[in-house]
């Protein structure tokens, strides 16, 4: 290629009519179309020759890299206290604080913990152990009045079957007052006016008459938790003082 | 407080007078409240306190029976009749038993157990309890005299002969729930509303 001839660009001015072919131009011709071939092919080379060298220098070098990085990286983790240079040099708190606020770790847990299975392993007996459970369940029993509610009921069926002794009692009376009335042809009502208290209904319209109903009509305090209450009945003397109920025979 | 003729007639102020003038008292046993009882109840009463007193006297005797073989364990063939005491003797037992029983009910709040059974009371002749002497001689003359108790039939106005002499009568009012030991002994939770409503 060196010895490439130097080549020139001559401008020709000839007749329209091509004359007779010159064996030189030919010649020419086929020179310079070699020479253009020539370059190309060299050009084309070169390129080749280049992507497949510079492959072969990436892949060892990848390998020989491939080996050599973990190695280097271990021998240097080995030879610095990371945490150390973490807790030093970062701030954790703040990265902490912007993961948390970016995720919902309630809805995490739920979605990935299982609940039932802490909890079936959560020793609960230890938890019971710590509630107050004598003085919760002497609470509820309070604040239902479970004594009153037993004996509204029992009371109630009794009531009912003393009622309906009465009852008939008083349809029997008022038979026996006609039919004598009748025999002895009086014709006017007899006298059962007295005077006097219905001492065992006094006070029936003018005030409640038992601890049920007086819940119903006292005034509930609007804002008192659960515990604060039991605390309260636990700790006043003055229990005597929430039942006001006279009828209440203990 | 307002009287039964009062407490009758006027209507329930609030709603829960209203609940409980409604379940309390059965249907049609509000208008009675307060008048002369009848001779039916008033005998199923005196029959419930003559029969408790009469198994009190029989347990005392039963009591007595016993006691005697603790006392004296020999059995002479003679000696057998001499375990239980004589009738009369029971029976006057039995009459100051009753008699005992009466006036304690009536002085204290007018009711005995069979009283309250039946919802009457005994009041005097201003509609409030008979005292200890008029209980006491109340209490005699029934028992002395229970007979009385059949002018309740004829009487005009309910009273047996034992009322008219003495001027008391026995009225329907109906206690609510059952008979207690703080009732019939007068104890009753009445009371303090008595007060509240003296004010």
């Amino acid at each position: 290629m060196s010895d490439e001839p130097r080549q020139e660009v001559v401008l020709i001015t000839r007749p329209a009519v091509p004359g007779p072919p010159n064996p030189m131009d030919t010649l020419r011709e086929v020179i310079s179309t070699s020479l253009g071939m020539a370059a190309y092919t060299a050009s084309t080379m070169a390129s080749l020759v280049e992507q497949t060298v510079t492959y072969a220098v990436e892949s060892s070098v990848n390998a020989a890299l491939d080996r050599l990085v973990p190695a280097i990286a271990d021998a240097i983790v080995e030879r610095l206290d990371l945490t150390d240079i973490v807790l030093e040099q970062v701030d954790l708190n703040r990265i902490v604080n912007s993961a948390l606020d970016t995720l919902d770790l309630t809805q995490l847990v739920i979605d990935r913990v299982d609940i039932d299975e802490i909890v079936a392993q959560a020793d609960i007996d230890r938890v019971i152990d710590r509630v107050p459970i004598i003085p919760l369940a002497n609470f509820v029993i309070e604040e239902i009045d479970l004594p009153q509610i037993i004996r509204e009921s029992t009371g109630g069926v009794a009531t009912d079957a003393v009622n309906a002794i009465r009852v008939q009692g008083v349809g029997a009376d008022q038979l026996v007052s006609r039919i004598a009335d009748r025999m002895l042809l009086r014709r006017r009502q007899r006298k059962v006016e007295v005077p006097g208290d219905p001492e065992s209904l006094m006070g029936e319209s003018t005030r409640a008459e038992s601890p049920m109903e007086e819940e119903l009509t006292r005034e509930q305090p609007a804002d008192e938790s659960l515990m604060g209450r039991m605390r309260d009945d636990f700790t006043s003397n003055d229990r005597s003082a929430r039942i006001t109920d006279p009828t209440r025979e203990t | 407080m307002a009287t039964f003729k009062e407490y009758r007639e006027r209507p329930a102020e609030n709603p829960i007078a209203v609940i409980h003038a409604n379940h309390v008292l059965p249907p049609g046993a509000r208008p009675i409240q307060g008048q002369r009882a009848g001779f039916v109840s008033r005998a199923i009463a005196a029959g419930i306190d003559v029969t408790l007193i009469f198994i009190t006297v029989m347990l005392t005797a039963a009591a007595l029976w016993m006691l005697s073989f603790i006392i004296d364990p020999t059995t002479a063939a003679s000696n057998e009749q001499n375990r239980v005491p004589d009738l009369f003797i029971m029976v006057a037992y039995g009459y100051f038993l009753n008699w005992a029983y009466w006036t304690i009910c009536w002085a204290l709040s007018g009711r005995t157990i069979g009283n309250l059974v039946m919802g009457v009371r005994v009041v005097s002749r201003k509609g409030e309890r008979i005292g200890w002497g008029g209980a006491a001689v109340r209490s005699a003359f029934c028992a002395v005299f229970p007979f009385g108790l059949l002018w309740v039939i004829v009487s005009g106005a309910n009273r047996s002969v034992q009322d008219v002499v003495l001027r008391t009568s026995v009225i329907y009012d109906w206690v609510v729930g059952l008979p207690t030991l703080a009732r019939v002994l007068g104890r009753t939770a009445y009371e303090p509303e008595r007060v509240e409503d003296g004010q």
